[in-house]
Parts: structure tokens; sequence; C-alpha cells
């Protein structure tokens, strides 16, 4: 079994091997990659052994795991972790509790040092991470663990990757990122809250068959988070041209105006939504007529409201505080200032006649 | 610091902090100059409608009058299409319009993104050419301080990282849309205490003379 | 004393101080003098000059000292630098932070001395840069309050000085004292057989009069008798206040100015003059029209007309009738009586009654090239032949009309177009307005 590749899985569940290139097709295609790439790809595939999967959770919400379970495509990827490869999440196995745990201590020992471990959700730090545990153990020391012996680590959804919602301003349970954690592994962030089904399979997809891939500045693959939403989006002319929608039911709203005035992110969030859409590429947010929130980025939580425009400030100091407050204390210096200026005059009068050409001042 | 927590930094507490000294700098310099004296002008009026002459300056004075545009109307041009184009980049582009919308709760509809960047566009070859004439007429060489050069550039930089971020220029949209909200933050600090003040004083001092020569008889 | 003429400043025997620089003060209590004067006559209209200039050099092209030299010095707001330092150390809101972080040096009284002839020797306070100036400052007024800083500095230019320090010892800076007023109006009224009131003890006008006229241009004392007897006012000269012109306003000298300015109107309320006329001459006009009811201190009682006004105000009501002269003309419009004073219809209400045919000159009466003269100007000669740079180009503004005569109505102009006149052996001499009228005044029936 160990020794067994992918193509050698597929074969033994009836695959012929036209239908295995055509697979291959579908997935370069869908990972941005060139035609040449799919016959490297069915190459490579052919000598890959199996990849074991370890898939963990800490403070999350499972809606990660929900989208990926709701993968149409790459079919592939779909069978990879349906199927064959994926070795352990306690979401999706039958089995619970002591079973469970010797299952993954299994799993991992196995495949030691090879298997790639997806982490989905935030870790927290403070009372030895007394605010996650699985089976009486910290996500911390289970993350530590877990990483040590993994070949990758595949940060998943938005928690893991830049700690999300858990991390979000005052972060009661001081949650850090997987990265903050995992110093010494290759680390894939693949945010999103969550993070489109077929982004996350074909990051995985990818690393089995070529490797790490480019990633940008914040660990993400730039095949699927080189482009802002606002540059895919299809509402773009109506930005250029400046049609906004400024409430979710105006005549602009239902013209597909640009969604900036109601809060759209889209400028500043990097994703493949625009493109690769959602549940099989039926829409995606803005499609649907509600503006990106914005969700792969870093702290999209605390960027002053989702409905808040991406050019209003952000922070809810009292405007008129602000502004009446400074300009009382402005008041305040002027009149000092001009205090001691009528002081220096005062002095210099003394003795002097006025000043006729200045007409005539009154004291 | 990277673009994400320089744009958050740059709406954020540099963005409050600037309004602060926007409002607290606006009002001591104003208060500054209004509390000095104030004198009573005993001559007889020539009307009694002296304030009319003020306003009428504060118009007037926008234009140069008949017998000196043949030495200065070039550099009054030049000046209008960098006042005009900042003007219609500031206030037409509906991103800016959201802001003031959030900050005092004023809004009007805005302009497309071309005209806007048009706009920036013209303003910003204007200010070039200014800052060009300045660092070579003898006379603006001479009057020229840190002052004029500094405001130069608080101006400028505005209008090129905001050109940057619409066009997509440069590695990180966020760093650049940050760097442009930071140098807005930035000129609305330091407009009160450099020249840029003129934007309040100009009419101040127009219809402080306006209403001295209205006074009198004499052209406003 | 009357006999008094120039280079006084070594007569007390002490060694003699440089000769554009008054009495023996050590350099700082002349600064702190200079700085302490200019700091007195700040207000609110001064600040926000100081305040709003932006730096862009406008000004210089609607002086007539830059224009003609492209001399960057004579760009006028450059003029009063050393004194906007001193305000933006000292006066201004900012000057907390000037201080604290030493943004402006304190001036010195090398740099006065330097700024001595921008303040005085080119500028004849004749107000083209405000009708320029984006922000409409009003670089004349802040010029004056310079000179008064320059004054108590004792750092006057001696040739201004000496006729200031005349006209303050004896009434007039050119000598027209009030036995030579007296001798004058006796021997004008005899030679032209005009009545000439004086010392009247009630009159409903008091007339007063320029010093360059009593001296240079008599003629003008007999046609203003001729015209004011025409209309059958009743009118006066005062021996105790008929010296309309004051230099001490022009060199600074808030005091010398002061008493000036109170002899006209107490002389005014002796005779309980109901109007008094000033003379043709410019910055009487200002010092008396605008600047008189401040020294005061209230309302004048009275009201005080240019010559010019009181002369269209007669043609209006009637009174003054004049012969027709269709001689072709133009007027040069002195800058303190039109643009800085707001008289620029009554003289052409006066060529109207006259008939003349009049060439206006290529700027409105507002925009005028000034003559070059005033100020005090006209009176320091070391500034003689940029003096004549700038006339060149009121010549040239006259010349571009094609009038054949060239009228104005300031003696100080007048003084000034003679001088250029003979400079340039130039075909044109400034005439009187004044004398035009008397010299066509209809026959009574």
């Amino acid at each position: 079994m160990a020794d067994e590749t992918i193509v050698d899985v597929l074969m033994r569940r009836g695959l012929t091997r036209r239908a295995f290139m055509q697979l291959c097709a579908t997935v370069t295609a869908a990972l941005a990659l060139s035609p040449a790439d799919a016959a490297e790809m069915t190459k490579r595939l052919e000598y890959t052994p199996r990849p074991t999967v370890v898939y963990l959770s800490y403070q999350e919400c499972t809606g990660c795991l929900e989208s990926l379970t709701r993968s149409f495509s790459p079919g592939l990827a779909s069978l990879i972790f349906n199927d064959i490869s994926l070795a352990f999440n306690d979401t999706l196995q039958a089995a619970a509790g002591k079973a469970a745990e010797s299952a993954k201590d299994t799993a991992m020992k196995d495949a030691w040092g090879k298997y790639v471990l997806i982490v989905d959700g935030s870790v927290p730090l403070p009372q030895n991470g007394a605010y996650c545990t699985v089976a009486g153990r910290s996500a911390v020391s289970d993350l530590k663990h877990a990483a040590s012996g993994a070949a990758a680590v595949v940060a998943v959804g938005t928690c893991a990757a830049f700690g999300g919602l858990p991390y979000a301003s005052p972060n009661p349970t001081g949650a850090v990122p997987v990265s903050e954690i995992v110093r010494d592994r290759p680390i894939i962030n693949v945010s999103g809250c969550p993070p489109i089904a077929e982004v996350i399979t074909g990051v995985v997809i990818y690393y089995t068959t070529f490797g790490l891939p480019a990633l940008d500045h914040l660990h993400r693959p730039t095949n699927f988070y080189g482009n802002s939403i606002h540059d895919r989006c299809y509402r773009r002319p109506f930005y250029d041209r400046g049609m906004f929608a400024k409430t979710f039911d105006d005549e602009g709203a239902r013209q597909g105006w640009c969604l900036f005035e109601l809060g759209c992110k889209g400028p500043i969030t990097h994703n493949a939504c625009p493109t690769m859409k959602w549940n099989g590429g039926t829409s995606f947010p803005i499609e649907s007529g509600h503006p990106c929130l914005g969700c792969s980025e870093p702290d999209f939580w605390d960027k002053g409201g989702f409905y808040r425009p991406l050019s209003a400030p952000t922070g809810h100091w009292s405007r008129a505080g602000v502004i009446g407050g400074a300009a009382a204390a402005g008041a305040v210096a002027g009149l000092g200032v001009a205090a001691v200026a009528r002081s220096y005059q005062n002095r210099a009068r003394k003795g002097r006649p006025s000043d006729p050409d200045q007409k005539n001042p009154k004291p | 610091m990277n673009g994400a927590s320089l744009l958050d930094f740059a709406r954020g507490p540099a963005f409050e902090a600037a309004v602060a000294m926007l409002s607290f700098g606006i009002v001591w310099r104003l208060t500054g100059i209004l509390a000095l004296r104030r004198s009573v002008d005993h001559s007889r009026p020539r009307t009694g409608f002296g304030w009319m002459g003020g306003l009428r300056m504060i118009v007037s004075r926008s234009w140069p009058r008949r017998e000196f545009r043949e030495r200065v109307l070039h550099w009054d041009i030049i000046s209008y299409l960098f006042h005009i184009g900042y003007a219609v980049a500031i206030l037409g582009y509906v991103p800016h319009i959201l802001l003031i919308r959030n900050l005092v709760g004023l809004q009007w509809p805005g302009l497309p993104g071309g005209v806007i960047a048009f706009a920036a566009g013209i303003s910003a070859a204007a200010l070039l050419a200014l800052l060009g004439h300045r660092m070579t007429s003898p006379v603006l060489r001479q009057l020229s301080n840190f002052d004029d050069y500094f405001s130069w550039f608080v101006a400028f930089v505005p209008l090129v990282t905001g050109l940057m971020a619409y066009y997509n220029i440069g590695d990180s949209y966020q760093l650049v849309l940050g760097l442009h909200i930071l140098s807005g933050d930035i000129l609305f600090a330091w407009l009160p205490f450099g020249k840029i003040m003129h934007v309040i004083l100009f009419a101040f001092s127009r219809g402080t003379t306006g209403t001295v020569y209205g006074r009198r008889g004499a052209a406003t | 004393m009357t006999t008094t003429t120039t280079g006084m400043s070594a007569q007390d025997g002490a060694v003699a101080p440089p000769q554009n620089r008054q009495g023996t003060l050590p350099d700082r209590q002349r600064l702190e003098r200079a700085m302490a004067s200019f700091v007195q006559d700040f207000g609110v209209t001064a600040a926000l000059y100081m305040e709003s200039c932006v730096h862009c050099g406008q000004c210089a092209e609607a002086c007539h000292y830059y224009v003609q030299t492209g001399d960057p010095k004579y760009t006028p707001i450059w003029k009063i630098e050393p004194f906007k330092q001193a305000y933006k150390r000292q006066m201004g809101p900012l000057s907390p932070l000037y201080r604290l972080f030493r943004l402006k040096k304190p001036v010195t009284v090398g740099e006065l001395e330097k700024w001595q002839e921008l303040i005085y020797d080119s500028c004849t306070l004749c107000g083209r840069c405000t009708l320029v100036c984006p922000m409409g400052i009003d670089i004349p007024s802040l010029v004056l309050a310079a000179r008064h800083g320059m004054q108590e500095a004792g750092l006057v230019p001696h040739d201004l000085w000496e006729p200031t320090d005349r006209a303050e010892r004896e009434g007039s800076p050119l000598g027209a004292t009030k036995q030579v007023l007296k001798e004058r109006i006796a021997w004008l009224s005899d030679d032209n057989n005009v009545k000439i009131p004086l010392d009247l003890e009630q009159a409903d006008i008091l007339v007063t009069v320029s010093s360059i006229e009593i001296m240079k241009y008599p003629q003008s004392l007999v046609a203003l008798a001729k015209v004011m007897n025409h209309v059958g006012a009743s009118w006066t000269f005062c021996s105790d206040g008929y010296e309309a012109t004051n230099f001490s306003m022009l060199s600074g000298d808030r005091k010398g100015q002061h008493d000036a300015t109170m002899l006209l109107i107490n002389a005014a309320l002796a005779v309980k003059a109901k109007t008094v006329i000033l003379p043709e001459c410019g910055h009487a006009y200002q010092a008396f029209r605008w600047a008189g009811a401040n020294v005061y201190g209230k309302p004048l009682p009275f009201r005080a007309l240019h010559i010019s006004e009181y002369l269209a105000e007669e043609i209006r009501a009637g009174r003054l009738t004049l012969k027709s002269d269709p001689r072709s003309m133009t007027f040069h419009d002195p800058c303190q009586v039109a643009r800085r004073g707001g008289v620029s219809g009554a003289p052409r209400e006066i060529f109207k009654a006259l008939g003349a045919d009049l060439h206006e000159m290529s700027s409105t009466p507002a925009a005028n090239w000034c003559c070059g003269g005033g100020g005090g100007v006209v009176t320091i000669h070391r500034a003689d032949s940029l003096r004549h740079r700038v006339f060149h180009l009121k010549m040239q503004q006259v010349e571009d009309t094609g009038a054949d005569i060239l009228v104005s109505s300031c003696s100080n102009c007048r003084l000034t177009f003679d001088d250029g006149q003979a400079f340039f052996h130039w075909d044109k001499t400034a005439h009187s307005l004044l004398e035009l009228v008397a010299d066509n005044l209809a026959q009574r029936h």
C-alpha cells in the first residue's frame, strides 16, 4: 500500500488512462497552469506515491471544511480528499474518542516526515493553551508535535493563516496564526473565510505534484491570490465610471453597479473569487449583490466595519468630539499667543504716539 | 510595516490625529490673528457699503486685472490648472466624497474615475511646472523658504500616490493606497501651519483690503 | 534757524554720524526701537497680510522698479522681509513655534540698513502691487509700518530725513514758513489782482496747500483763489494750518505726522470750517482724508475733499461754469488720490465740463503707472537714476495716448514729471488740473 502511486489508486477505482489525462488537463486549467504542465502533471502523478494528508482543527467554525466538502472540481482532488489519502480528519471520520486519537497517531507515524499537514483554525497561547484542548492536549502542543512530522503545512482559512475571528480585537484567547508556532516547516496560507474549495484542493494537488508553489508576501499561492477582487471584478467598469449602488435595494444595486460605497473591500483583497467563483462556479458574493468583506486578508474583522467604504476612516471616534475638541484647544492656544503678542505691544507702545496709518488702535 | 498595516494606520490613528491637527491648527492660527488688536477707522467713508468692496475683492482678485495679464496671466492659468485639477480630484472622486460623508455627513455626486485621473494628471503636471518656475525665477527663488518647498511636496505626494493607486502602479496596491491616505493625512496636519493655510486666509486678507478700499471708493 | 539748509546732521557738534543714520544710538538700541515700533503697529489687518502671503512673486510684476530693472530685490513683499521675520518671531499666532525651533533668526541692524534702500528709495507706496496680489495684501501699508520702525531706529535716508526734520521744526519741508506764506499770498494777490483771504475768523471752507506749490508752482495758489472766488465760496487760508504735505508720514515719524495733521485740524476747527480742501498733492490727501480722523481719535466734524472732488462738486451744483477747451489731453491719476484714495471720477467730470478731448491711458485709473516720485522718493537723490528708469515707463504710457497735453492733480507728480522731462529732454510738461480749470473759467454775467 505504501508504494502505491496516485495513478495506481485511480486505475484500481476503474478510471481509464484517457479519463485520467483529461482530469490532469482540467486540474492544470483550474490551477491556471499552462497546457504543457498537464503533460508534466500526468507524468509526475504516475510516479508520485499516494500522499498522506492529516487535517487538524483548532479554534475554528468548521466553515472551511464545509467549503472543502462542497468541492466540485477538480474531481481528481475531491477523489483524493474524500476517498484516498485523507488519513485523519476528526469531523469527517467515523471513529471517535480514543479510537480516533490512535488512528491519527498511527497515520502520522506511518508517514512521519512525509505527510501534508492541513491546519484549520487559530491556536491560543495563554494559560498553556488551555482555551483550546483536544483529548486533554492543548492545541499548541498538538500542533507543534504534528508539524514536526510534516513535510509542509497548509494553513487553511483565515484563522489558521492570519488569526481570523479569534484573533480579532480584543483577542480574548490570545489566539495566533499557525505561522506564529510553526517556524521550521514550509507554510502555505490558503486564506479566506472560508477559502474556495477548489483553491484548497488545488493547492494540495499542486504541492503533491510540483512541490511548493510561488507564494506572495503573506505566504499565499500567487496563482490563486495574485490578483485583487477589484482587478477581476465584473462590476469594475461601473467603478471607473463613478456609478455606485448607494443602498442594497436601490436602482444602482439592481443594475449591478459597483458596491464600493457599500463598503466593498475588493480593491485591497486578494483572492480568486471573481474567476473561480463558488458553489461549482455559480457566483461569488459581489455577484450576489453583497460587497466583498475582504475575508482573505489579515485583520479583516478590524478594518472599521464591513459596510464602511474603504476610503472612509476606520475607528469609531466621535467626529464632532475630536474636531470640536481640537478646535477648542486651538482657540485657547490662539487666544493665548495673541494675549502675549498684545502684551509685547503694550510695552512697545508706552510713551509713543499711536499709528495713524494703521487707523486708530483701541486697546 | 507592510501595506496592510500602513493602510490601517493611515485610515485609523493617523487620520484621526490629522483631523485633530487640522481643526486645532486652523482655529489656533485664525484666532491668533483675529484676536490681535482691531482698529477702528474714524475716517468718513465715501460709501457706507465698504463691506461690499470686501466681498467684491474676494471674488475679483481671483483673476488678474487687464493691466497685469500680459505679465502674469500665463502663470495664473497654470496655477489654476493645478488648483482646479486638485479640487476636482479631491471633491469629485467618490472614495473622497465617502470620506467626507463619513467625517461631516455631507455628500454629493461624484465623477467618473477617468475624469479624476485626467484632472489629477493635469494638476500634477501644473504643480511640477510651478516648482520649476519657483526654482528658476530669481524673484521666486529669493522669496522661497522651507515652507514653500515642503508645502509643494505635501501637496504633490497625494497626487502621485493617488494616480499610482488608480492605475495600480507599484507592487502592492495596499501599500500605495496606504501611502496615498497617509500623504493625505500629512496634508491635513500640515495645512494650518504652512502656506497652504491660504485656502482659508485668502478670503480674510482679500476681504480686509477690499473693505478698506471699498469704503474709500477705490477700485476693488 | 529758518535759514538752515541741508547738511544739518553734524550741527550738534558731536562726531558726524553716517549720513543715512540719525542720532548716536548704539546698534542694539536701534534694533530694539525698530522692533518695538514695528510690533506696536500690528493689528489684525497687518497680521492677516503677513500670514497670507504665498510667495507667488506676482507683486514684482506690478512694481515699476522690478519691471524696469528685473532685479528681484525690488519684489514688493521682499522690501519688508526683515519686518516679516520680526513679525513671525514676535507677533504671529505661530510665533511660539518659530522661537522654540529657532526657525527665524532675529533681525540685525546690518539687515535694516541694507533694506533702507528697498524701504525708502525704491517704493513710492503707489500700491500697484496691492492690485495684483492674489491674496489682496496691501503692501504699501506694510512698507509704511516698516518705515515707522526705521525712523524709530534712526535709519531714514538723509535726503528724506532732512526735509522731514525741517517740516517738524519750521512747519514746512521746503521752507514755506508762515512768514513765507504770508509774503507769497500778498505778492500773488497783488500781481494777479485776485483776492486771497488769509486768516479770516470764520469761513465755510479752509483751503490748504502743498509747499511744493508755494515754492515751485505759485500759480496754483492763484488758480485756487480764482476758482474759489468764481464759485463765490466762503473760504480762507489759515497761517496756523496751511501745509498739507506730511513728510513725517513718508519718513515714518508718527509724532511728526500727528503734529502736522493736528495743525490742520485745529485750524479748521478754529475757523469753524465745514469743509477742508486738500491741495493737488497725493500723499496729503492720504494723510488727511483717510488718516486724519484717526490722528484726531474720532470722526472729523468737517468734510475733507481733494480739490478735484470740490471742483466736480461745484460743476455739478452749477456754480462752476467753464469755457470749452477742446484740446487733446491725457490725465495722470495720482496713486494716492485715485488708486488708494478713491477719487477717479471727479477729474473726468471736470474734463467733460471742459469739453476736452480726453485720451485715457492704457490702464484704468486704478492700475495706472506711478510717476515714480511718490512716497518721498523724489527727495532722495541717490535714487535719481533708478527713478529715471521707472519714469521711462510713465513717459511711454503718456506718449502712447497720443494726447497733446498732460494733466495731473498732484504737485509732487508734477515735480517728478518736470525732473523727468528735463532728464529725457521730453517735449511734454505736466499741467495742473486746477490751473487748467482756472484758465477756463466762464465769464460771469
